[in-house]
């Protein structure tokens, strides 16, 4: 897969959604597969309220959201708010969340725990731990302390993008001239671009990867400016400006992926929710190599979810271990996420027939 | 009809980067300048055995393209790769051209890059494991964050001295006759 380790290391989940008990080990570049409603966007989840944690947000505010301040972005709740936090299967029962994270080359992974408990009107923080030493004086506190005890593994924690690319917001006029990082949506896709294209090394890089995408000749990635100067995104091909409202779904989403590692404030976290949408089969091999190739070079780690075999199968056995699939238990609810590693037979089995195959057909849900 | 060649890696995941700019460049030489050059995607294929044992799969599928190159590694086994490779070409299909690169395809994009490696170049050629040993570190130095990692910017370069490429590989020279022949 991807060289290098990733900042978190290792997580354990209990009580949370779907994911009544869930310990992984994760690598730098992290895919997680599975049928819909298997509990692939609850891990997400989980950790964009890690993130919540790093940016130093209440308990409350991370679990229902927190309207735009004056130097913050509006922060969006996890889905259902905490009304829907705690297990399916085991309501009333507390969250827990336990991390080991390595935040600087050389230096020794950090273990963070927290426990959120809730009440019908409340949300607090039931414990919190650093290297097995409590952190937070403040018992049923409402915000965890991690900022102030641990502001490296905050900032790394808080450092992360959820990326849900919308080609119908890439399509439009950028707010900004410039950007160094685009919203979660694509916002500001076309003023990160002229950013790129502004750096010579970086837009090499980045325009050679939509050359790989695209079958017609691309002379080059350009930006038209709108009345206000607002720039838009545009292909030149063989002579003819397409702006971005005439270019493809696929392009647009791949060409914002790509675009996401070539940030000049790149996240250390990439989030990455279904990676295949709106591509033809034929162009997955790129995106998983861009995955594995670019995963390290200022985006230190990446998590993403697929529902594509066609992906799945330009990955190689080496990869398995941080490949996972998710599974829905049908009697509790419960998801179970198991590294392709582990799966019974599916190494000895994939070595002769068509992981692709398997994976469409069920065979792995059907094997554990 | 416009010249169709599929090259068949033992895994293109990588391969594809040094190997379309290294059989164009071959084609251009035979006059085929406009062929259309295809790297095998489906059936996906990991490792030479792999490879061999998907080739009558292969051939059914890609039968009309005008030539099918295959383009494994030697890895040290020449003689064995050899007979396997007069077997499979006699096999009932398109045309196949069989041709393992000494020892592994990444000591072709190095052949011309030789004064850049700190071992002399009889001595890379002959490493079964060139890949690990000399590529990787070669490409951390020289390459870059486009798709292939730089391999193929690095095979450019390498083709602009082709004469060199042929004389330090000689496989390939084989290689580009065959090539000439098989599409008159």
């Amino acid at each position: 897969m991807a060289e290098g380790r990733g900042v978190i290391e290792h997580i354990e989940i209990e009580g949370f959604k779907s994911l009544e008990k869930v310990s992984l080990d994760l690598g730098a570049l992290n895919i997680f597969v599975g049928t819909n409603a298997s509990g692939k966007t609850n891990f997400l989840e989980a950790l964009r309220v890690l993130q919540g944690i790093g940016y130093g947000f209440t308990a409350d505010e991370i679990f229902n959201g927190k309207p735009k301040g004056a130097n913050t972005e509006v922060w969006e709740g996890i889905r259902g708010g905490s009304n829907y936090a705690e297990s399916f299967s085991r309501p009333g029962g507390n969250i827990v969340f336990r991390v080991t994270a390595t935040v600087a080359t050389g230096a020794a992974p950090v273990n963070y725990a927290v426990t959120f408990t809730f009440s019908p009107k409340d949300t607090r923080v039931y414990s919190e731990r650093l290297n097995g030493q409590t952190i937070n004086a403040v018992p049923f506190g409402n915000r965890p302390s991690l900022r102030s005890s641990a502001g490296d593994l905050a900032e790394h924690i808080a450092n992360m993008q959820l990326f849900r690319p919308s080609p119908a917001v890439q399509r439009e006029y950028s707010a900004l001239s410039f950007a160094t990082r685009m919203g979660e949506h694509g916002e500001n896709f076309a003023a990160l671009v002229q950013s790129i294209l502004g750096n010579e090394a970086t837009a090499s890089a980045y325009v050679s990867w939509l050359r790989e995408l695209t079958p017609a000749e691309l002379d080059e990635v350009k930006i038209l400016t709108g009345a206000m100067k607002d720039p838009l995104f545009a292909f030149r091909l063989r002579g003819t400006d397409y702006p971005a409202p005439m270019l493809s779904d696929g392009t647009l989403r791949f060409a914002a992926i790509a675009a996401a590692f070539f940030q000049p404030d790149p996240p250390k976290i990439l989030l990455l929710e279904e990676i295949e949408e709106g591509l033809h089969p034929t162009r997955l091999q790129l995106l998983v190599e861009l995955l594995k190739s670019q995963t390290g070079h200022g985006v230190e780690q990446v998590i993403a979810t697929s529902h594509s075999p066609y992906a799945i199968a330009w990955l190689k056995e080496e990869d398995y271990k941080y490949v996972f699939l998710c599974t829905k238990n049908e009697e509790t609810g419960a998801t179970s996420i198991t590294p392709f590693s582990e799966v019974p037979d599916l190494v000895e089995l994939a070595r002769t027939q068509s992981i692709a195959d398997l994976f469409a057909e069920g065979w792995m849900e059907n094997t554990l | 009809m416009s010249c169709k060649v599929l090259i068949i890696p033992e895994d293109p995941t990588n391969d594809q980067h040094i190997l379309r700019p290294l059989v164009a460049r071959l084609l251009k030489e035979c006059g085929k300048a406009s062929a259309k050059v295809v790297v095998l995607s489906d059936p996906s294929v990991s490792g030479y055995e792999d490879a061999c044992g998907k080739l009558p799969e292969i051939r059914k599928a890609y039968r009309r393209f005008n030539l099918l190159l295959f383009l494994p590694d030697a890895d040290g086994k020449h003689q064995s790769r050899a007979d396997k490779f007069a077997q499979l070409e006699a096999e009932y299909g398109p045309k196949l051209v069989c041709c393992a690169a000494v020892e592994e395809v990444e000591a072709w994009l190095l052949a011309g890059h030789t004064e850049k490696l700190a071992q002399p170049w009889p001595q890379v050629r002959f490493d079964t494991s060139v890949k690990e040993n000399v590529f990787v570190p070669f490409l951390r130095e020289h390459g870059n964050r486009r798709p292939g990692g730089g391999r193929e910017e690095l095979m450019q370069q390498t083709l602009t001295n082709l004469r060199g490429l042929l004389e330090r590989c000689p496989e390939l020279a084989d290689l580009q006759r065959r090539i000439c022949e098989a599409l008159p």
